[in-house]
């Protein structure tokens, strides 16, 4: 049974494909076909969840499988990534989570996505991030949780442009997809630094380091995994991309923010815990960030007006708590927490849009404490302006960056390389047509232009061809056959002058006389 | 009859059977030359059935003393390196005559110098006896200069006489050279391969002036920098028909020629190693530049031919087994290139009355099978991988490589400036606005076709799946190889 583990992750990945190339070819586009697409998503789901269970049955009676390996992926040299599954409690108990809330998420979108326009698209990115998540919480080794790592992070970014015709919603995906960039950059510098240095990508290996590299090695490779995890959680300084991922259907919200990717950082933490243990200043670091996160959340939470907003502040806060609770060290309290915390948000998510209808009553107001705290309450509604430092440290200095690259290719480089000064000024290969072509149909400034240079390098080009070309005209041709023409000629009438003078008599008798003289 | 005496004679017979048709008959003449050309050719082919790869020295072979007392003899073979020659030029000029419809004056005399012609180059390459060699050598000479001189362009009289004076300028001193080889070889015979050992004794600085003779006489016809004068003239000159013959065959009689003489003057070659890998490499960016600044079309082939030469003398003074490969390998693949593109512009010249490329526009809407196959050929020009050019370019870096190390990086820019005209050259011809001059131009025609195909399809083939090709040179090129191991 555990052989077929593998199964897990791929079955909701192999409904994704299908939903996929049945669109393209049309096969269940509309409404009436809404539901065979839904009972793939809905029964890959199931299966994948029933295997699970199986599975962990099957761990409670013999003890859990742990490592398993499926196969080499690649090898190059001394490096192998094999393709294996870290199945002990954790990742099954994380699986069973994951199978389970996206099931019902699933199963809550049916009814909630009816009619909607992108239904085939939703589901199919659903069940993308779930096989996603499922292989994040299931791999072997950091090079296959990154796998799940990045699609997780591509299908949030699809589903936060759910609705691309609105402007925001493309920004907004925009916004989260780049900030999680970072966290995915220093995923990757945390996976090669474990290549060059361990020679492995594997879970139990990088676990194991701590006895093999020193503390140094060991902290730069956890904190690039920290960095990852944090951004993946939104914890401070990463926080506001998360507030701006609930543009997405509330049943994506549930499941990627309320539920289950938000705590795809901690499941990191928890999964890293034997090494976090050896190096004090990152927990230290962790808890404080943690306990940071855990107040941020519940100011800028208290001061919400709208249900999803007030909840994923409030997510916020409690993942921080997470991430405290790592930090002091209670990795199986923040585990348990982790699926507490899952289960209840995913719940009060999908009831968020109904809860108006339930409650008839407007929202709690901001406690008074709060209010009487100016600067406070101001510093809440604004995110403690967050997203403003991230917009004046990061993202303005790389805009003029690449404003001012963009007229140094235009000014220098591109008239270097010989193309026309500025791009923008032709947008289209039509108008540059249009502006190349003159009245008569004739190539304006483009006649024969064989042999014409642009750039330095096609002036110095055109400069040793010309020289070459006169080379060739003045010595070879002219020089050559011409030249021998008129040496051939010249010779001729020299000659015929000689035969002239000998074929008079007194030439040839002094010929003869001369012949006799040098005979004697 | 012996086999190669026969293929030798195919053609000759044809001419003379078309010498005796009255001049009216065109369609007769033209079956006639047509089914020589086709015979000669199947007869390659089915020598190339009989032919024993692993062999590396003569197969075939066939001896008839001539004048004893002289050491002459009528002598004819082939190896790994004459018979892929023999190959392309009984295939270049079936497609010579299939092109030659355009040919409407003297039809007659056309067809039998053509023949002749056909008949001179391939004894060039299977003759095993230098006296031989040297004869038909300077018979090929003959009905090229009236090819040229009657059916030629504009300055067909300069360019015709010019390619005559150059080339016996230079067979003089091939002359002097095998006279002097002959003086010193004990066995005072002129057989290729008794003069070779008494050559391999001489020393070196013997070897070196007798190897520069060889090299003068040769390099003429293989156009190397600065004997190359008479290529541009005579290419530009030439009825197209007989460019694809110029180019394509008459160029490799020059670097096969070479290839010969270095078999018998190994220490020569050694010593000259660096002069002949300078010239190569001169001719090759020259002949690159001079082409990228032609606006003639012809003219710009003719020079590209200078530039590809240049790969192939290249891969001579490497002389070792990548090089010279790469050597045998160039020579084919640009015989098949030059080869198309002087028959593809050939045709569209007749089609337009202009070479000059930039009255051309936009030919891929009114003529897409030019532009596909012209384009081709022009890619193959560049070594684009998949096309014959490229294996044969590959080892000839290769072999380079071994010698000199990075200065194979000039190698990289010749190849830069030739994908510079190239690709201006596809640009010019087959995109850009439509004008009305190309408006109404034919495309290719059924025989014109099937001629671009096979070129195209041997150019492709070779690219692709280039190991019969090589098997088939190998083990000459290992034997000839090894007398360069120690040196």
């Amino acid at each position: 049974m555990v052989e077929l583990a593998w199964l897990i992750p791929v079955l909701p990945m192999l409904a994704a494909a299908w939903i996929g190339v049945v669109y393209v070819i049309a096969g269940n586009r509309g409404e009436a076909l809404e539901k065979s697409t839904s009972r793939i998503a809905i029964a890959a789901a199931t299966l994948s969840l029933l295997l699970i269970l199986v599975i962990d049955l099957l761990a409670l009676v013999r003890g859990a499988p742990g490592q398993i390996a499926f196969g080499s992926w690649l090898s190059s040299g001394v490096y192998e990534i094999r393709i294996s599954f870290t199945l002990d409690t954790l990742g099954l108990s994380m699986a069973t989570l994951v199978a389970l809330l996206s099931l019902l998420t699933l199963r809550f979108s049916v009814n909630y996505m009816h009619r909607e326009d992108g239904f085939q698209r939703f589901f199919m990115i659903l069940s993308l991030f779930m096989g996603a998540m499922l292989l994040l919480v299931m791999a072997g080794s950091a090079m296959l949780t990154f796998i799940g790592w990045e699609l997780a992070g591509v299908s949030s970014y699809l589903l936060i442009a759910y609705a691309f015709d609105r402007p925001t919603a493309t920004a907004n995906a925009t916004r989260a997809f780049v900030t999680n960039r970072i966290g995915d950059a220093s995923f990757i510098i945390a996976i090669v630094l474990s290549l060059f240095w361990l020679g492995s990508v594997e879970w139990p290996d990088i676990l194991a380091c701590g006895g093999v590299l020193e503390t140094l090695k060991v902290g730069l490779i956890l904190s690039c995994f920290l960095l990852a995890a944090l951004v993946k959680s939104a914890q401070v300084p990463f926080a506001p991309w998360i507030a701006r991922a609930l543009e997405g259907p509330t049943p994506s919200s549930a499941i990627f923010y309320g539920a289950l990717m938000v705590h795809a950082g901690v499941y990191l933490i928890i999964r890293l815990a034997p090494l976090f243990e050896l190096i004090p200043e990152l927990m230290l670091l962790l808890a404080v960030l943690g306990a940071i996160t855990a107040l941020y959340g519940l100011l800028a939470g208290l001061v919400q007006t709208d249900t999803k907003s007030a909840l994923i502040f409030s997510t916020t806060g409690q993942v921080g708590l997470m991430f405290l609770e790592c930090g002091l060290g209670w990795f199986s309290f923040a585990a348990w927490h982790l699926a507490a915390h899952a289960a209840w948000r995913a719940y009060q998510f999908l009831s968020a849009p109904g809860l108006m209808h339930l409650m008839g009553r407007s929202n709690r107001p901001v406690p008074r404490w709060l209010q009487h705290r100016r600067w406070l309450y101001t510093a809440s509604l604004q995110r403690f302006w967050l997203d403003n430092i991230a917009n004046w440290l990061l993202i303005k200095p790389v805009r003029y960056l690449a404003r001012d690259i963009q007229s140094f290719d235009q000014q220098v480089v591109n008239r270097l390389v010989g193309l026309p000064g500025s791009a923008s000024a032709v947008s289209s290969l039509a108008q540059w047509e249009q502006f190349k072509v003159g009245e008569a149909g004739r190539v304006v400034g483009d006649s024969g232009d064989v042999g014409r240079g642009r750039g330095v390098a096609g002036r110095l080009m055109e400069g040793v061809a010309v020289l070459l070309q006169w080379f060739e005209e003045h010595l070879v041709l002219k020089g050559g056959d011409e030249g021998i023409f008129n040496l051939i000629q010249r010779l001729g009438r020299n000659l015929e002058k000689v035969e002239l003078l000998l074929s008079q008599p007194r030439y040839l008798f002094l010929l003869i006389l001369i012949t006799f003289i040098v005979i004697l | 009859m012996p086999l190669l005496t026969l293929l030798l004679l195919l053609p000759a017979i044809g001419a003379v059977l078309i010498s005796v048709l009255p001049g009216q008959q065109i369609r007769v003449i033209r079956a006639v030359a047509l089914s020589a050309a086709a015979a000669a050719m199947l007869l390659s082919w089915g020598l190339l059935s009989m032919f024993d790869t692993g062999v590396a020295g003569l197969q075939f072979f066939e001896q008839v003393p001539w004048n004893p007392r002289l050491g002459t003899s009528y002598a004819l073979g082939l190896d790994g390196f004459s018979l892929p020659m023999v190959l392309l030029a009984t295939l270049l000029c079936f497609i010579t005559l299939l092109a030659s419809r355009s040919i409407r004056e003297r039809v007659k005399w056309y067809f039998v110098l053509v023949l002749m012609l056909e008949s001179a180059m391939l004894g060039v390459f299977m003759a095993q006896d230098w006296t031989l060699f040297y004869l038909l050598w300077e018979l090929t000479l003959i009905p090229l200069f009236f090819l040229i001189d009657r059916w030629g362009g504009r300055r067909r009289h300069q360019a015709a006489l010019n390619f005559v004076l150059y080339t016996m300028g230079g067979s003089v001193f091939m002359l002097i050279s095998l006279l002097v080889l002959f003086d010193v070889t004990p066995a005072h015979s002129f057989a290729m391969a008794s003069m070779g050992d008494g050559a391999r004794t001489l020393p070196e600085h013997t070897q070196v002036l007798i190897f520069f003779g060889f090299l003068i006489g040769f390099g003429v016809k293989m156009s190397i920098f600065p004997i190359h004068g008479w290529l541009p003239l005579a290419h530009v000159e030439a009825p197209s028909p007989i460019s694809i013959l110029l180019s394509g065959v008459l160029l490799k009689m020059g670097s096969y020629g070479l290839i010969r003489a270095a078999t018998m003057l190994p220490e020569a070659i050694a010593a000259l190693q660096p002069l002949l890998a300078g010239l190569a490499l001169f001719s090759l960016i020259y002949g690159g530049l001079l082409a990228w600044r032609q606006s003639d079309l012809k003219a710009m082939i003719a020079y590209s031919s200078v530039s590809h030469m240049g790969i192939v003398l290249l891969g001579i003074a490497a002389f070792n087994i990548a090089g010279l490969t790469g050597a045998v390998m160039q020579m084919v693949a640009h015989g098949l290139v030059a080869g198309a593109l002087f028959l593809l512009i050939g045709l569209l010249y007749e089609r337009t009355h202009t070479r000059d490329v930039n009255d051309y526009s936009s030919l891929m809407q009114v003529t897409p099978r030019f532009a596909f196959f012209t384009s081709l050929a022009l890619l193959a020009g560049m070594g684009i991988p998949g096309t014959a050019g490229f294996i044969a370019e590959l080892h000839a870096i290769i072999g380079g490589f071994e010698r000199w190390g990075w200065l194979m990086l000039l190698v990289s820019v010749g190849m830069l400036i030739s994908a510079a005209y190239s690709v201006r050259t596809i640009g010019r011809l087959f995109t850009g606005p439509v004008r009305p001059r190309m408006r109404d131009i034919q495309d290719l025609r059924a025989t014109e076709l099937t001629a671009a195909g096979v070129l195209a399809t041997a150019i492709i083939l070779l690219g692709i799946a280039p190991r019969p090709a090589l098997e088939l040179m190998a083990a000459s090129i290992r034997q000839l190889s090894a007398n360069f191991a120690g040196l």
